[in-house]
């Protein structure tokens, strides 16, 4: 057994230390690999930011309350009544006061002028309270102040900052006839919130006539994760057509959104790894065809073709891991952070970032491995079967 | 014998590589083929607008509503043909997944408006105008759910309910329409805009928007001022934009996906690039041996470069060419299947001639480098190689 | 038997630079070869034969003294006007025979006439007659790589002989050859020049070989040795 090791580790050497001589073609399928890599972690790390974003925005310990079949906030209407009939289901958490803890909360869409591409996109404008300022996870104020209620008073994401212009802090910005100013920035640590402005839900009724009508509900539950007091209270009232999800379910599904992303990133990074695999077998034949009288004089003086087959394929493994810490060292380089934003579940811009991760890396080498060992199978096969007579021809 | 023939021999002696090098190609022209098609799918509506039609949208934001008696205020200005009240109904067919693009519309309106675009038997249509329960269908959505005419089929909304407070509404499909032009999309339902306001339950005579076809293009400008001057400090003030133009800024809400298709179809070519053209290089380089005898035989060194040449054209038309076809297919067959809701993949001719751009592109910059080397070989050197 | 001046080479020199060393290989070399000639060039390696085969089959190009070939200049022709050249007046066999692997017997010796402005036709009876005459009518269709060295040398020579070029220029025509194959070659050769009147010139390093030529030369360090054999 030893000597078989020893053996392959000798002609594993032998090749490696050969590949100068076929450079230019080794760097044609190193190349190939990569770029399939790079583009396969692309669109991972883009869905993956997108999810990332928006499941942060959600929370076990809170439920939203849309109408039945809306889908989303956007789409959602509920009327006063059926706010104050809700928030006394049990399951919700209450004040010192003994009274429950919810948002009544609206959804409007204005326009916002998308820094990129200068183009005007949807942008999301939330109705709020404090308590419902109060709801998010890790939400702060990082530049000027909390609206007024009562006032024509805008606070603005940090993402819409970043992504957008028109909501810049001090702007006074015109929707029909009404002015509001922007009076602060907060942050909610990167989540999909921060793609909004909020502003007081009860002026946001009468400036946007929306009588006094809301079009979601946030409740905080006395048992995070349970809202099985709603959904019972849902069951017994024939009035309340309303679905009922955690927070943290909500904005799951909402970052499914893009997984249609990863499929597609999967599917083309595959196609063009066939593409790629075409190189490697190439370059791998050559290679075995260049080494043909090598490996011949090495089998004749009683070398096995077991050394000669794992010579071929480490070879071939080594051209594909390079290929893939190229790719994913260029994706992460250029990939990793890059901003952007896109339509999300409610019909407005969600920014977000590419993130990629550890997980996502290892996709990378893994595809550019099996690329490797596919492409090196075929030719190493060949090489165990040259026949050793080779060696005694001529080399004319 | 032709040099044709001689430069298809050299192409297929290394069987094996040919092959592997002509697989590369024809991938990365299937990717190119399917996604060119997808981004002009997506753009059909840019690629289809008129000239002569406008869209008109509430200031704050397109999903922002307008009243429906701007329709009449409208309809009087100078160099308007005709207005048509649109509005989204956020309509789904059983599972909330299984979205339906439905608008409420006033028929006749519509068809003032957008005529020129639809294709819809006459009988059917008036059928459709007597019947206020009737919908008009496209083909692509009759398709999808097997709808015929005469089928009664439920719709809902996800935004609007009945007086009753169900979200259910009842349609006889009276006509299923066509575009006129191949790549039109048919993904649209139209409901009667006067039975959809008398029967939802939220407070009526709003519109989402409206569709304007003016009497001339080139009064377009001073309709839109016109327009929008009409409205200007009242609750609802209005935007005014070409068709065009709001079609290309809706389409560029999802975000720049024209750059994340150029860049896979930039990366698929820049794999072959690598692949093929170092694969020339060396097969070129392998036969400096013969190139030197055709020389020492006669043959001018131009016509050895142009054989070189016609190689690599040869590979990567061939290549292309398969890549195309099968995208070809592969596009009928996602056109065939259900729940592919966007126009129509076509590769038309736009997208077939750039391929050919990109394949001469291709084919030279592969080729040149060792059809350049096949010139410039000298004898004496290249027999003395042997 | 030999006719007029085919070949006239007059002071040629040939010379080329090695990093900073210059290499003189001919130096005032003069020589004429008459139609009708079947001559061999001898001489140990390095002696300049195969230069000698490259200036008068027109691959190369002297450093100084004119070529003539009946009765025109040649030295001084443009790389093109030279392929044009090589293509109607000059035959090539080579050591190793040089086929194109690709094509089949008939396709390589058809080769050389998609320089001709011959119709498909004509060419087709061209090519039939030479593989005749070389005795491979029977292996038309065959791949060289399938075939024996002497095999593909007969390719080779109905490939030089099938444009009906005035002189024929061989490199070491048997040096890949055993001896009996080799005669035979060399008997082709024979009956090419006697019977077809062919300008044969042959470098070799076989003795026997040269036997079969007319005349002999031998080359060393550029220049001929028996001076009284030029003519």
């Amino acid at each position: 057994m030893t000597s078989i090791f020893s053996q392959i580790i000798t002609v594993v050497m032998m090749n490696i230390r050969s590949l100068p001589r076929r450079f230019w073609m080794s760097l044609a399928a190193t190349l190939a690999i990569a770029v399939v890599v790079a583009v396969l972690l692309s669109f991972l790390s883009m869905s993956n930011g997108f999810r990332k974003t928006l499941e942060g925005a959600g929370t076990e310990d809170t439920a939203i309350i849309t109408r039945s079949g809306s889908k989303s906030e956007l789409n959602s209407v509920l009327s006063n009544d059926v706010v104050n009939i809700i928030t006394t289901a049990p399951g919700i958490a209450k004040d010192a006061n003994d009274r429950p803890i919810y948002s009544a909360e609206l959804y409007v869409v204005v326009d916002g002028i998308k820094r990129t591409t200068n183009t005007k996109v949807n942008i999301p404008m939330r109705g709020i309270s404090q308590t419902g300022f109060d709801l998010r996870k890790n939400v702060k104020i990082t530049e000027g102040r909390m609206f007024e209620p009562g006032k024509n008073e805008i606070i603005a994401g940090a993402s819409i900052q970043r992504e957008f212009s028109g909501f810049e802090l001090g702007n006074r910005v015109k929707f029909g006839k009404t002015t509001w100013t922007v009076v602060g920035i907060f942050s909610t640590g990167g989540s999909a919130f921060e793609s909004e402005l909020w502003a007081d839900a009860r002026v946001l009724q009468s400036q946007f006539r929306r009588g006094n009508s809301f079009q979601t509900v946030r409740v905080l539950l006395s048992e995070p994760g349970n809202i099985d007091g709603l959904l019972k209270a849902v069951e017994d009232d024939p009035r309340l057509m309303l679905d009922i999800q955690t927070e943290a379910d909500f904005f799951k599904e909402q970052g499914e959104a893009l997984g249609g992303m990863v499929k597609l990133g999967w599917i083309l990074s595959i196609v063009m790894s066939l593409g790629a695999l075409a190189g490697a077998l190439n370059t791998m034949y050559i290679s075995v065809t260049e080494r043909e009288q090598e490996i011949a004089t090495l089998r004749a003086i009683g070398f096995s073709n077991i050394s000669a087959f794992f010579g071929t394929l480490v070879e071939s493994l080594v051209l594909s891991l390079l290929g893939g810490i190229i790719g994913t060292v260029a994706a992460y380089l250029f990939m990793d952070g890059l901003t952007t934003s896109t339509l999300g579940g409610n019909f407005t811009q969600v920014a977000f970032t590419f993130e990629m991760s550890s997980d996502l890396l290892m996709n990378g080498i893994i595809l550019a491995l099996i690329i490797g060992l596919v492409g090196g199978f075929f030719p190493a096969w060949r090489a165990a079967r040259l026949p050793v007579v080779l060696a005694f021809r001529g080399g004319a | 014998m032709s040099d044709l023939y001689l430069v298809y021999k050299n192409l297929t002696r290394k069987k094996l590589r040919f092959f592997l090098t002509l697989f590369a190609i024809f991938i990365a022209f299937l990717i190119y083929g399917a996604l060119t098609a997808f981004d002009t799918a997506l753009n059909a509506g840019v690629e289809l607008s008129a000239d002569n039609r406008l869209v008109t949208v509430n200031k704050i934001n397109f999903t922002q509503p307008l009243p429906i008696s701007y329709v009449r205020k409208v309809e009087t200005i100078k160099g308007i043909a005709a207005v048509v009240p649109l509005n989204w109904f956020g309509g789904y067919y059983k599972d909330p997944q299984q979205q339906v693009l439905t608008f409420a519309v006033d028929p006749p309106k519509l068809m003032a408006v957008y005529g020129d675009d639809l294709a819809i038997d006459e009988d059917h249509y008036k059928n459709w105008l007597k019947n206020q329960q009737g919908i008009l269908v496209g083909k692509s959505v009759a398709d999808m759910y097997g709808w015929k005419v005469g089928d009664r089929i439920p719709l809902n909304s996800n935004i609007f309910s009945k007086r009753d407070g169900s979200t259910s509404w009842e349609f006889d499909v009276e006509g299923i329409y066509t575009g006129k032009r191949p790549q039109a999309d048919t993904n649209g339902v139209y409901i009667h805009y006067k039975y959809f306001n008398e029967t939802q339950s939220f407070g009526g005579n709003y519109i989402g928007w409206m569709g304007i076809k003016t009497t001339d293009p080139a009064l377009n400008e001073q309709v839109i001022k016109t327009l929008d001057e009409m409205f200007v400090n009242t609750p609802f003030e209005t935007e005014t934009v070409p068709e065009k133009a709001f079609n290309k800024s809706f389409i560029a809400q999802l975000g720049n996906i024209g750059l994340i298709i150029s860049s896979v179809v930039f990366a698929a070519f820049f794999i072959i690039l690598v692949i093929v053209g170092f694969s020339m290089a060396l097969a070129i380089r392998e036969r400096t041996g013969e190139i030197g005898v055709m020389k020492t035989l006669g043959f001018p060194s131009q016509r050895i470069f142009k054989m070189v040449l016609m190689e690599s054209f040869m590979l990567t038309f061939l290549g292309g060419s398969i890549g195309l076809l099968v995208a070809t297919l592969f596009l009928g067959f996602l056109n065939e299947a259900p729940q592919f809701p966007i126009a129509d993949l076509i590769l038309t001719k736009g997208i077939i001639l750039q391929a050919v751009g990109v394949m001469i592109v291709l084919s030279l910059i592969t080729g040149i480098i060792p059809a350049v080397n096949a010139l410039k070989l000298n004898i004496v050197t290249a027999l003395s190689r042997r | 038997m030999t006719g007029g001046k085919l070949y006239d080479l007059r002071g040629v020199s040939k010379s080329f630079t090695k990093g900073k060393e210059k290499i003189t290989i001919f130096n005032d070399l003069n020589m004429s070869i008459s139609e009708g000639d079947f001559l061999a060039i001898m001489g140990p390696s390095g002696s300049g034969k195969t230069t000698l085969l490259n200036l008068l089959g027109g691959v190369d190009k002297p450093t100084g003294g004119e070529i003539w070939f009946d009765d025109s200049r040649v030295d001084n022709l443009s790389e093109s006007q030279l392929a044009k050249w090589r293509a109607n007046n000059i035959g090539f066999i080579f050591q190793f025979y040089n086929l194109m692997p690709m094509l089949n017997a008939e396709r390589n010796v058809e080769l050389p006439l998609l320089l001709t402005k011959l119709s498909a036709k004509e060419r087709k009876k061209n090519v039939a007659a030479a593989m005749e005459l070389v005795g491979l009518s029977d292996r038309a269709k065959h791949m060289t790589s399938e075939m024996s060295g002497g095999q593909q040398q007969r390719v080779a020579i109905a490939r030089a002989i099938v444009s009906d070029p005035k002189l024929i220029l061989c490199d070491e025509p048997t040096g890949d050859l055993d001896r009996k194959t080799a005669d035979e070659i060399l008997s082709m050769l024979q009956l090419l020049n006697r019977e077809f009147g062919k300008t044969i010139v042959m470098v070799t390093h076989d003795p026997s070989a040269a036997n079969y030529a007319k005349r002999v030369l031998h080359l060393d360090k550029g220049e001929f040795v028996e001076k009284d054999l030029v003519a």
